[in-house]
């Protein structure tokens, strides 16, 4: 019964740990834009939502705060950091180290405005409820679930239908022939940044009210989407979404073996052996792009 | 004052050494390790470790340190020799993670988060330094030798291979060179060297904990390297004395809020390396543009 509680934590986790994976992963994948302040989104994102939220404006106003709010970080980010350093030239490094820079301030104005302790969105969702003896599901691992079902099929819907869908899986393939196509690079990229900024909204409204908030946490968000993107594999979304789902379950699994304090190693050895045996990962196509 | 002045003087040194070390395999190897803070760490503990439990002559706690954070650097040489660019931070950041975990619950060596106190003086043949006057020269004797032996290593054909690696891999091992050799001592040396300002910082302190080996620290680090310069030789010195002096400096401006330095000296370096990257990618005292550094496509 402990594998089967502890299964499905994992499979909440898991939901959770894809949707900012695979918002990470389908902006790294098209723009191959190394996008570190990413787990800076799911703190503003998981901050405003709390903020209106405990003002007392309802959970629909503090839903669409936090989306605008992503939306807008990934845009400023886009528009005010990454198109001006890739007008030169744009090597990893250089992106990297810009993206890292302004995720350390995002995460220290939050601290200083909000207390760099824990919060917690408060909701009777989360209290568990006994489906049979010994197993204690709380609703919000069912929402967790089902989020990331509509979200993934919205996002698979789009990706394989909508032009700028097929667009944006065209510019992980060829952004000159996008160009020769006569469409706007540039227009898709923002697209690709407003998705997958606004994937992350749904994990982090969630993480807010199951295992609270704290300004120091993307840097876990980060660890998680990363190791996720590797293992399924750089520039596969479907392989991301596996990973995310694959991590989360492990390391709730991992509890029935060891203590809480180690599941972040359960994700860093998973990882680890990814680079080490298969750096591809899952179903990607080649590590050294 | 003068004692603050002192205090500072001796972080910005072991801080430089931290910092000149990184960049060794930032700068020249293109290894952008997000886990320095855990060799800082390792030598730390290996020293105190050893001072605490067998002797606190310099000569066995510095060669434990070194040895000890050599040999754990493969830890962090492995993955670099498999991937490198963004692949790599993910494996760093996941090193540091779980090195903070390690160090905070191996209680048998580390003292857990309580961490370790008393931690005898650097003692040289018998003669005990722990007066802040003499410390200072202890540091900067070790960062000048650092410094020495980096310029010495850059500057032979170890370090030209090693910029030919930075530069693309593919080309250098075209011309003969043993690529996960020369990744693989880079690395080495500079988790020993790093492993000697750990040494010298818990004997200073005479008290550590994991908290000064945290990501936190990684990220200041790599911070100090970047905004003075990666890949050049007095960028990364220029760089930690800078950060280090900021906190100082803040609290001299009495209208921001006193509690909050910490976290005003993040968003300052945080956004001078966004602008640094937009205006001058090359750091302070770095060339305009950078033009490899990197490349990891």
């Amino acid at each position: 019964m402990l594998a089967l509680q502890l299964a499905i934590t994992g499979l909440q986790t898991g939901a959770i740990y894809a949707l900012t994976a695979v918002g990470f992963s389908l902006i790294f994948g098209s723009t191959r834009i190394f996008h570190f302040s990413h787990g800076a989104t799911f703190i503003i994102a998981a901050y405003l939502f709390y903020f209106v939220d405990v003002s007392g404006y309802g959970v629909i106003p503090a839903i669409l705060a936090a989306a605008s709010g992503a939306i807008v970080f990934g845009l400023l980010m886009y528009r005010f950091i990454y198109v001006p350093i890739q007008r030169d030239e744009g090597s990893f490094f250089t992106v990297f180290v810009a993206s890292f820079g302004i995720g350390i301030v995002v995460q220290n104005v939050i601290g200083m405005v909000f207390g760099r302790g824990y919060v917690a969105v408060q909701t009777s969702l989360s209290k568990s409820v006994e489906l049979a003896e010994g197993l204690y599901v709380a609703p919000l691992a069912w929402i967790a679930v089902l989020c990331a079902t509509v979200f993934f099929a919205a996002l698979w819907y789009f990706l394989r239908f909508s032009t700028t869908g097929m667009a944006l899986r065209a510019l992980s393939d060829n952004p000159e022939l996008v160009r020769v196509f006569g469409l706007n690079p540039k227009f898709i990229s923002a697209c690709a940044f407003a998705i997958g900024s606004l994937l992350v909204v749904p994990a982090a409204i969630i993480s807010g009210a199951t295992q609270g908030l704290n300004p120091a946490m993307g840097h876990h968000v980060m660890l998680i989407s990363l190791a996720a993107t590797i293992v399924g594999g750089i520039g596969s979304v479907p392989g991301t979404l596996i990973a995310g789902l694959v991590l989360g379950l492990a390391e709730s699994l991992a509890l029935l073996y060891v203590e809480s304090q180690w599941t972040e190693a359960v994700t860093f050895a998973i990882l680890f052996l990814f680079i080490l045996l298969r750096p591809s990962g899952l179903l990607g196509r080649s590590a050294t792009h | 004052m003068e004692a603050y002045l002192l205090n500072l003087a001796i972080l910005i040194s072991i801080y430089s050494i931290l910092a000149v070390t990184l960049n060794f395999i930032m700068g020249y190897a293109g290894i952008y390790s997000l886990a320095h803070a855990v060799f800082f760490g390792i030598g730390a503990y290996a020293s105190s470790y050893t001072a605490l439990n067998f002797s606190a002559s310099i000569f066995i706690t510095l060669p434990v340190a070194m040895a000890i954070g050599a040999a754990l650097s493969l830890v962090l040489a492995l993955p670099a020799l498999r991937v490198r660019g963004e692949y790599f931070v993910a494996a760093s950041l996941g090193l540091q993670v779980l090195a903070v975990t390690i160090f905070s619950e191996w209680k048998g060596v580390t003292g857990g988060i309580g961490g370790l106190i008393g931690i005898p003086p650097v003692n040289i043949a018998g003669l005990e330094i722990y007066k802040p006057g003499e410390f200072i020269f202890l540091t900067v004797v070790t960062l000048i030798v650092v410094l020495v032996v980096i310029n010495r290593l850059v500057h032979s054909s170890f370090g030209r291979s090693l910029q030919a690696i930075r530069d693309s891999e593919s080309a250098a091992a075209a011309f003969g060179k043993n690529v996960p050799l020369i990744k693989t001592i880079s690395v080495v040396i500079s988790a020993a060297l790093t492993a000697v300002a750990g040494a010298l910082y818990a004997s200073y302190l005479a008290f550590i904990n994991v908290e000064s080996f945290m990501l936190d620290t990684s990220v200041l680090i790599m911070a100090m390297v970047i905004i003075g310069g990666t890949g050049t030789q007095a960028g990364p010195i220029v760089g930690a004395a800078l950060l280090l002096l900021l906190p100082s400096v803040i609290s001299y401006l009495d209208f921001l809020p006193q509690t909050e330095i910490g976290s005003i000296q993040q968003i300052i370096y945080g956004l001078g390396m966004a602008l640094l990257m937009i205006y001058r990618p090359g750091g302070i005292i770095g060339r305009k543009k950078v033009t490899s550094a990197g490349g990891s496509k």
